[in-house]
């Protein structure tokens, strides 16, 4: 696992000069902790900090190919690499590593971008072939690797596995995109190719770009979810299942797992456990706050599979001491602070000498377990039968009121009045309507400019021709994967947050082959009424024991105002929403934010007004940490390389 | 045991925790005692329960689950007359 950067211009004769390589590699170096190395040379620049997982005392990039002369920086995991490597090996190749760049790097010489489709993993890379001068960036399925990237006017391309390493560069320089905000402040998460800075891109999920000489000529998916036959398959997932985390064990350092105590992670731990040939070492986060906490689950889970089992026990102190550091890492605007206690676990499980985790994401949105999908399934009723499915929502909902009826008519217009059947994005109104509580706090000059266009349009605009082909929980489904999944769990509460600490997440149930099987699933297999992740529970009923398998879904969530309003809140709290302080954003309205602060301070914050406060407080601190600063002054990294290149136009430079 | 409040108090009262607690969103708002708060999204479903244990708590009125609905909780107006109608059952 590593952080990848470069440039590369359009022209071969204006030098990309070591320093910004090293600004970046310095700005990445949280990716890679344990060495880096570069390449330079004819209008181009490409580095990676590396964190080494497979071939420790080789595998070092950037990596070139002695056959064909392409250099590849790449940052991830392809687990069925050596299945593939057996393949090249039998058609003559020889191998000088045994990770799995090498593989990557072989294959697609060999088979061009076809070679993608036949990587099972998790990647960003970027592959320079020097005679073309043309640089290919990919990224994986679900986009659980970031890549960032910047097209200047002269054509230079800038890219890196964070943001903040184009900044580093000193040519790319951090202002906000009001328009990536206003996503954030309507799905959660900017949507890819968007992000919360102008000027700033990220490769879409299962993505590529294609630059040659100072154009980019190609940007397309190559991979999307999609959903197609459906059949009986559910008696093959366990196999499957199996192999996916078998695959994910690969690694030459001890690989453990996250362990919520819910349905998915208990199901995949199991799975670690017996595939594993060391005793696991399981992590847990676990909440001062009883409302969150799952501890008494969680150590049940580790006592009986035998795991060693470590619980991080999150303050709302931790919380506000962290955020300001996950927001750095995320480098956007979130509405939720449950990022914060991912990172503390992230930093624990490093302690504890484990660089690589299997997690359980991915569950819910293949298998339908959020709640969402049922509110689909009761929103739909709800229009033939508004009795029976209040009903059900009660149901569905006990915890939200003392008494299930006393939310009445508001309950009724939320729900079962958000929006209509035929309106592609039907499943995700009521979300997209309780996340804009943020909006109502925008200056008025912000709302005028973002009343032009409506994020939600923009997403109807761009959905798949199949997607009206696909049942509503299938839609449901795909939106949540494009708009939730990727661009916001994978990312603040997946790789940014692991990766802070050199921490890999690996994910089972997001191999492709998982994902095709889940999709061609009957839809009770996976969602049965009001019974979600059927197919997993069936499993889960053979490897654990019964309360595990039966356990209802618990919403991960961490508190949202008492870390920023209890008596040992942060003094920068106070600081970051003074009226001085907002001006300078420019994004909200202090009159609206000072009402906001008494209702938190007198303890009367609701749910929404808690999902305002960490919009507005996150977005405080990300400009301050990004828009204020300047790049050019970034860091250097000041070691000796472990691998330096010399980019030439022949395709077969001399190795320094 | 609450004491008698005239119709004006009991509309000033929950003026003020509506100003206090909803309309510091809206400060363009200029709220009539007839007006939606529903509809205009003064209150939304959160909101909603908040107005409705407020109600519980200042004035000590039980409150069926039945009597939740936009007839008594929906305006300023509709509030004070549900109060008032409780308070001197």
């Amino acid at each position: 696992m590593c952080g990848i950067a470069g440039i590369v211009r359009a022209d071969a004769g204006r030098p990309v000069t070591e320093a910004a390589l090293r600004r970046m590699a310095r700005a990445l170096r949280h990716r890679g902790p344990d060495g880096f190395g570069l390449a330079l040379g004819n209008g181009a620049g490409l580095v990676c900090t590396r964190l080494a997982i497979v071939d420790r005392p080789r595998g070092w990039q950037p990596m070139r190919s002695d056959t064909g002369g392409t250099v590849i920086v790449y940052n991830g995991e392809v687990y069925n690499h050596p299945e593939l490597r057996a393949e090249l090996s039998q058609g003559g190749f020889e191998f000088h590593t045994a990770g799995d760049t090498e593989v990557v790097l072989r294959l697609l010489e060999r088979d061009g971008l076809h070679a993608l489709r036949r990587f099972n993993g998790q990647f960003a890379l970027a592959w320079w072939q020097p005679a073309a001068r043309r640089l290919v960036l990919v990224r994986d399925r679900f986009g659980v690797r970031p890549l960032h990237y910047a097209v200047l006017r002269d054509g230079t391309l800038i890219f890196g596995s964070e943001a903040k390493a184009l900044f580093a560069s000193g040519e790319v320089f951090a202002e906000p995109d009001l328009a990536g905000i206003d996503e954030v402040f309507t799905l959660w998460a900017a949507r890819p190719p968007r992000t919360a800075f102008r000027g700033v891109r990220q490769l879409p999920p299962g993505s590529l770009l294609m630059w040659e000489g100072g154009e980019v000529v190609a940007e397309r998916r190559w991979w999307r979810a999609d959903y197609q036959a459906r059949y009986d398959v559910d008696r093959e997932l366990e196999p499957l299942l199996r192999d996916s985390v078998a695959m994910r064990l690969r690694a030459d350092v001890p690989v453990g797992s996250y362990l919520s105590g819910g349905l998915d992670s208990s199901l995949l731990t199991a799975l670690a456990c017996d595939a594993s040939d060391h005793q696991l070492h399981s992590f847990s986060v676990a909440f001062e706050d009883p409302r969150y906490d799952e501890r008494l689950w969680q150590e049940r889970a580790a006592a009986e599979l035998g795991t060693v089992h470590c619980v991080v026990e999150v303050t709302a102190r931790d919380i506000a001491g962290a955020f300001p550091e996950v927001i750095r890492h995320a480098e956007t605007p979130v509405v939720r602070t449950a990022p914060a206690p991912l990172w503390l676990l992230a930093r624990v499980t490093r302690e504890h000498g484990i660089p690589a985790v299997v997690t359980g994401e991915g569950a819910d949105e293949l298998f339908w377990g959020y709640e969402l999908f049922k509110e689909v399934v009761l929103r739909k009723l709800g229009e033939r039968d508004p009795a029976r499915a209040r009903a059900l929502l009660d149901q569905l909902y006990p915890y939200l009121a003392p008494s299930a009826t006393r939310r009445g008519p508001a309950w009724q217009r939320f729900f079962l009045n958000a929006g209509q059947q035929a309106d592609p994005l039907f499943s995700h109104q009521t979300r997209a309507a309780a996340t804009a509580a943020v909006k109502a706090f925008y200056l008025p000059d912000v709302a005028n400019e973002l009343a032009q266009v409506d994020p939600l349009d923009r997403l109807r605009a761009e959905l798949p021709e199949a997607f009206s082909r696909w049942s509503a929980l299938e839609r449901a489904a795909y939106l949540e994967i494009e708009t939730l999944l990727s661009p916001y769990i994978l990312a603040a509460q997946g790789d940014r947050v692991t990766m802070a600490h050199g921490v890999e997440g690996r994910y089972p149930l997001l191999d492709d082959r998982v994902f095709a099987h889940s999709a061609a699933m009957v839809a009770e297999q996976k969602l049965d009424g009001l019974r979600d992740k059927v197919a997993l529970r069936e499993l889960a009923s053979r490897v654990l024991p019964p309360p595990f398998a039966a356990r209802p879904k618990q919403a991960y969530q961490a508190p949202e105002v008492t870390p920023f309003f209890e008596d040992s809140r942060p003094p920068w709290v106070k600081e970051r929403l003074s009226p001085a302080a907002l001006a300078r954003t420019g994004i909200f309205d202090a009159r609206l934010v000072a009402g906001l602060v008494r209702r938190c301070q007198a303890g009367r914050a609701n749910a929404r007004e808690g999902m305002a406060l960490v919009g507005i407080l996150s977005t405080q601190l990300w400009h301050e940490l990004f828009c204020d600063a300047s790049g050019a002054q970034a860091p250097l990294e000041t070691a000796e390389p472990q691998m330096r290149l010399i980019l030439e136009p022949s395709p077969r430079g001399a190795q320094a | 045991m609450s004491l008698p409040r005239s119709e004006q108090v009991v509309c000033e009262e929950l003026r003020e925790f509506i100003t206090q607690n909803f309309l510091y969103m809206r400060p363009e708002l200029e709220l009539r005692d007839d007006d939606p708060l529903l509809e205009l999204g003064v209150v939304d479903s959160i909101g909603f329960m908040e107005l409705v244990e407020e109600v519980q708590t200042r004035y000590g009125i039980a409150v069926e689950d039945v009597e939740i609905s936009e007839e008594n909780f929906g305006s300023v107006s509709a509030l004070v007359r549900y109060v008032d109608r409780k308070l001197n059952r």
